[in-house]
């Protein structure tokens, strides 16, 4: 699985490295940390600045996150929600664009019975879900469970309409 | 009877006579005793109290977020250095306690401290971390060389709360402080400790004799039991009386206590130092507010200059006499040694080396006022005050040290040079994480150690541009009827209102025709934008305003699309963390958790957010903001970072130049900076010039990370002229690639796009 989201990930590096831009009319890039930007003037906005490029994607941060993710899980076996809860919220401090980490606290909010939280959780987790349909499915499902904890019916059928139409 | 009555006259004298002579005495020796005893009592009580009772009331602790360390963690060596240094680290060549660190260019090698975090203890490691770059690239127990996926430094102590004039401590265990401070306090203080029962007369006698000598006091009898028995219950009167009472106290501590039990309540209780309001009491809190270090981790030379303090705190004071600290360490010195509490060689390297005190503000709430302010009204709004000064809470805030630093620094740098001009150049701002509302970094002014006006909570200004956003969505959250491309009319603009005309103008004051609707946000135009806002009506942008969490009083007035409203700082990160989240509200947050006194979880404050803008028109206004990135009024951040970064943000700048906003946030990180002056008088600077160079040099030291949202289902993107806003094709030079809801307006068909009509055709004859 690592392998191939790594394969993936450089296959993006790659694709990105080909896509056309317009020629710039912008200083050479910078990299590493030899030329550090704190020493710069005050007022140095000039073309000699250089540029500040994105920070490298972390992907080995996703250590971390799994030893988070395993810990929350053995908290969850304990019925200790909040420790859980605290443990997905330091994942998501490193990683805050995983969707499956929205998922989980979602689902931890609805075993806590705050389920109004979980379905926003649920919500989040969708904008971030990109194409991942099945992600997508479960948070709907989420929801629906969610809705018909607040008595809300037919938002539940909604949910769950639109989660057999993400599991298709 | 007769004889008697006889014998009466001499009887009753004589009986008087031994009333007198026995009975009063014994009647007044029984009341003496009475109130002697009474009052020994009394004093027996009082001692019974102050021990056993809740010794001591302690103010809740404050504390900055801990470093997480992990593989792929985005952090450059001096930062990690500053964190460490901040910490009390010792460089070192070879780690061997806890809170010593060795370097070795981009490796470092420590042994972190053990602390009680809401969910658990993180025990002391030992750790390698390899850097490479702006990365930590490996995390390794370096014991046996293992990978270690997560390991979390003890958080810095930014604060504590207490009332005014308060005492302060960290109770200490008489096993958690180290045998060489007690032997050189006994030695120095009270050779006999351990032999009397309280009071020492040799002690006094010498003392006394020493002090008639030389004409003055010079030598104080007084045991370690005295000395405690004074800072305890007794004020600082000198009286005979008051002597009395400190012998008789500290023979009943002697007999009711242990040594050990009054050796550690006088460890804990000895006055060091003055730190504002707060009283710095016990050798602890003493060791953490000069050294910045647990009382386990000093020196023998340390150790004996907080020992040499005892005798008169002010006095040897070693931030302020830093000579006559010396000496009188020196002396402590001297003496352990001539005691065989140290050999020759310690005594030597102990006597050459230097105070090693960290900054009087390192440690206490000096260091980042206007944070812990904003922590101070969150818990007043949750707890009781007497609750908050007196239960040793601990109190796990948000703040980043790392981004605080550099916000300081930031502001700093852009107002310093104006100061000149403008001595009244003020500045304000706020970091946030986009994604879970925590407040990073907080700036109330352009002074870090000044603790006065917060300007980040409290300076309600005009926010001129920055309001255009909400204009904007209300525009976008209309699919059929509005696009990016859709065109605005930037012509000159004549609105007829009850007190007369209205008819606002551009920043360069010309107008610019037909704008795209994306393009009129990018540049700022105040007509297009009026325009919009007047197509939309006043209620529906303050609907949306309303629906963004904005609670200030909004005037239903058309100016309203141009900013004519107060906000704060605050305020106006609350509203832009709505854009930054991709249209989720999210409550700020400044503190994550906290533990009783004993280090159980008391409370913990949950992420939460809630969905207010739909993944649709979310996705388009964090576009919209971008273009003013790509080519609007922020187009000059681009000579700084890179445009892959897709940096997104608003400018600000109000009538006269009296106000200068940004709000801007990369993909992960809200920014929201104000310069400008008190008096409210004009200072010259736009949005641009001033508090985006601020945010500029803010994220230069932060890094930038990739905004770059999933595109939502059911877009599609679409080259547009930029000349007339219509669809491109190979045939148009100069376009741009706009996300459409597919369901929503497309715009016509562009003059240059030639091949347009034969586009169509195959889809007619579908």
């Amino acid at each position: 699985m690592v392998t191939i989201k790594r394969a993936f990930f450089l296959l993006i590096l790659l694709l990105g490295a080909c896509s056309t831009r317009p020629p710039s009319q912008l200083p050479p890039v910078v990299e590493g940390g030899s030329q550090s930007t704190e020493s710069l003037p005050p007022g140095e906005e000039a073309a000699a600045a250089p540029v500040i490029e994105a920070s490298p994607e972390n992907r080995a941060s996703q250590g971390a996150v799994v030893a988070l993710l395993d810990r929350a899980d053995h908290y969850q076996r304990l019925g200790d929600n909040d420790s859980a809860s605290a443990t997905l919220e330091r994942a998501l401090r490193i990683d805050p664009r995983n969707a499956q980490l929205w998922h989980r606290l979602a689902a931890v909010r609805l075993q806590q019975g705050k389920v109004a939280q979980a379905e926003q959780l649920a919500f989040k987790s969708n904008t971030l879900s990109g194409g991942d349909k099945s992600l997508q499915a479960r948070n709907w499902a989420l929801v629906a469970r969610a809705r018909w904890a607040q008595d809300d019916a037919a938002g539940a059928r909604t949910a769950e309409r639109k989660a057999a139409e993400a599991r298709r | 009877m007769p004889p008697k009555k006889r014998k009466a006259p001499r009887r009753p004298g004589k009986r008087r006579k031994i009333k007198r002579s026995r009975f009063p005495w014994i009647k007044l020796s029984l009341i003496l005793l009475l109130i002697v005893g009474g009052y020994i009592g009394w004093l027996d009580f009082q001692v019974y109290r102050q021990f056993e009772g809740k010794r001591w009331s302690l103010p809740a602790r404050v504390y900055a977020r801990p470093l997480e360390l992990y593989a792929g963690l985005s952090l450059r060596p001096a930062q990690f250095t500053n964190e460490l240094r901040a910490l009390g680290y010792r460089f070192v060549s070879t780690p061997r306690r806890a809170g010593e660190v060795s370097r070795d260019g981009n490796r470092y090698q420590l042994i972190t401290r053990p602390f009680t975090f809401w969910d658990g203890r993180e025990r002391s490691q030992t750790l390698r971390v390899t850097f490479s770059g702006q990365q930590v690239t490996r995390l390794q127990d370096d014991r046996n060389g293992a990978d270690v996926a997560l390991a979390r430094l003890e958080p810095l102590e930014i604060g504590s709360v207490h009332t005014a004039r308060q005492e302060d401590r960290i109770l200490l265990q008489l096993s958690e402080v180290p045998d060489t401070l007690t032997e050189a306090l006994i030695a120095i203080e009270d050779r006999s400790f351990y032999q009397h029962s309280g009071v020492s007369p040799r002690a006094i006698a010498r003392a006394f004799w020493v002090n008639v000598r030389s004409g003055e006091v010079v030598q104080g009898g007084s045991t370690l039991t005295q000395q405690l028995v004074k800072n305890y219950f007794l004020t600082n009167v000198r009286s005979l009386w008051r002597k009395v009472n400190e012998a008789l106290t500290a023979l009943l501590l002697e007999r009711r206590y242990t040594k050990d039990e009054i050796l550690e309540a006088y460890l804990n209780e000895i006055y060091l130092a003055q730190d504002g309001q707060r009283a710095i009491h016990g050798f602890g809190l003493g060791s953490l507010f000069f050294f910045q270090r647990p009382i386990e981790e000093l020196s023998t030379a340390q150790l004996a200059l907080l020992v040499g303090m005892v005798k008169g705190p002010s006095y040897y004071d070693p931030r302020r006499h830093p000579e006559r600290a010396k000496q009188r360490r020196d002396l402590v010195l001297r003496v352990m040694y001539e005691q065989t509490l140290i050999d020759q060689a310690e005594y030597q390297k102990s006597r050459n080396e230097p105070l090693g005190l960290v900054g009087a503000v390192a440690g206490t709430s000096k260091q980042f006022p206007a944070f812990v302010d904003l922590v101070r009204r969150q818990l007043r709004r949750d707890y009781r005050e007497e609750d908050l000064v007196s239960e040793g809470l601990k109190i796990f805030t948000t703040l980043d040290p790392q981004v605080q630093w550099a916000l300081q620094k930031s502001l700093d740098e852009r107002v310093q040079p104006l100061l000149k001009e403008h001595p009244e150049m003020q500045g304000a701002g706020l970091v946030t994480h986009s994604a879970n509302g925590e407040v990073l970094a907080l700036a109330g002014g352009r002074q870090a150690g000044f603790a006065g006006f917060n300007r980040a909570l409290d300076a309600r200004r005009h926010v001129g541009s920055l309001i255009k956003p909400a204009v904007y969505l209300t525009a976008l959250e209309q699919p059929k009827r509005y696009s990016l491309a859709t065109l605005l009319d930037d012509g000159p603009l004549e609105h007829q209102q009850t007190d007369g005309v209205w008819s606002p103008n551009n920043y360069d004051h010309k107008f610019h025709d037909q704008v795209m609707l994306y393009q009129g946000l990018a540049n700022s135009y105040n007509v297009a934008t009026a325009r919009l806002g007047l197509d939309l009506g006043a209620d529906a942008v303050i609907r949306t305003l309303r629906r963004l969490s904005v609670s200030s009083p909004l005037n239903p007035y058309p100016s309203l699309f141009l900013g004519a409203t107060d906000l704060s700082p605050l305020d106006v990160t609350s509203l832009y963390l709505n854009f930054a989240s991709g249209g989720f509200h999210i409550p700020l947050r400044a503190i994550r958790s906290i533990l009783d006194g004993e280090g159980e979880p008391l409370q913990r404050y949950d992420l939460e957010v809630a969905r207010v803008i739909d993944p649709q028109p979310a996705y388009l206004i964090n576009r919209a903001l971008q273009s003013v990135v790509e080519e609007g009024t922020a187009r000059s951040l681009n000579y700084r970072f890179s445009r892959d970064l897709g940096l997104a943000g608003k400018t600000g700048t109000t009538n006269d130049l009296r106000d200068s906003w940004y709000a801007g946030y990369d993909g992960a990180q809200l920014a929201v900076v104000w310069m400008g002056r008190d008096d409210n008088q004009p200072m010259g600077l736009t949005g641009a010039s001033g508090a985006m160079q601020v945010w500029s040099r803010l994220y230069a030291q932060t890094g930038a990370v990739r905004n770059q949202p999933a595109l939502p289902d059911g877009f599609a993107l679409h080259g547009v002229d930029r000349a007339s806003g219509g669809l491109a094709d190979s045939g148009c030079a100069d376009t741009v690639q706009l996300p459409f809801i597919e369901t929503g307006a497309l715009p016509p068909p562009a003059p240059c796009a030639s091949g347009g009509a034969r586009k169509w055709v195959p889809e007619w004859l579908q």
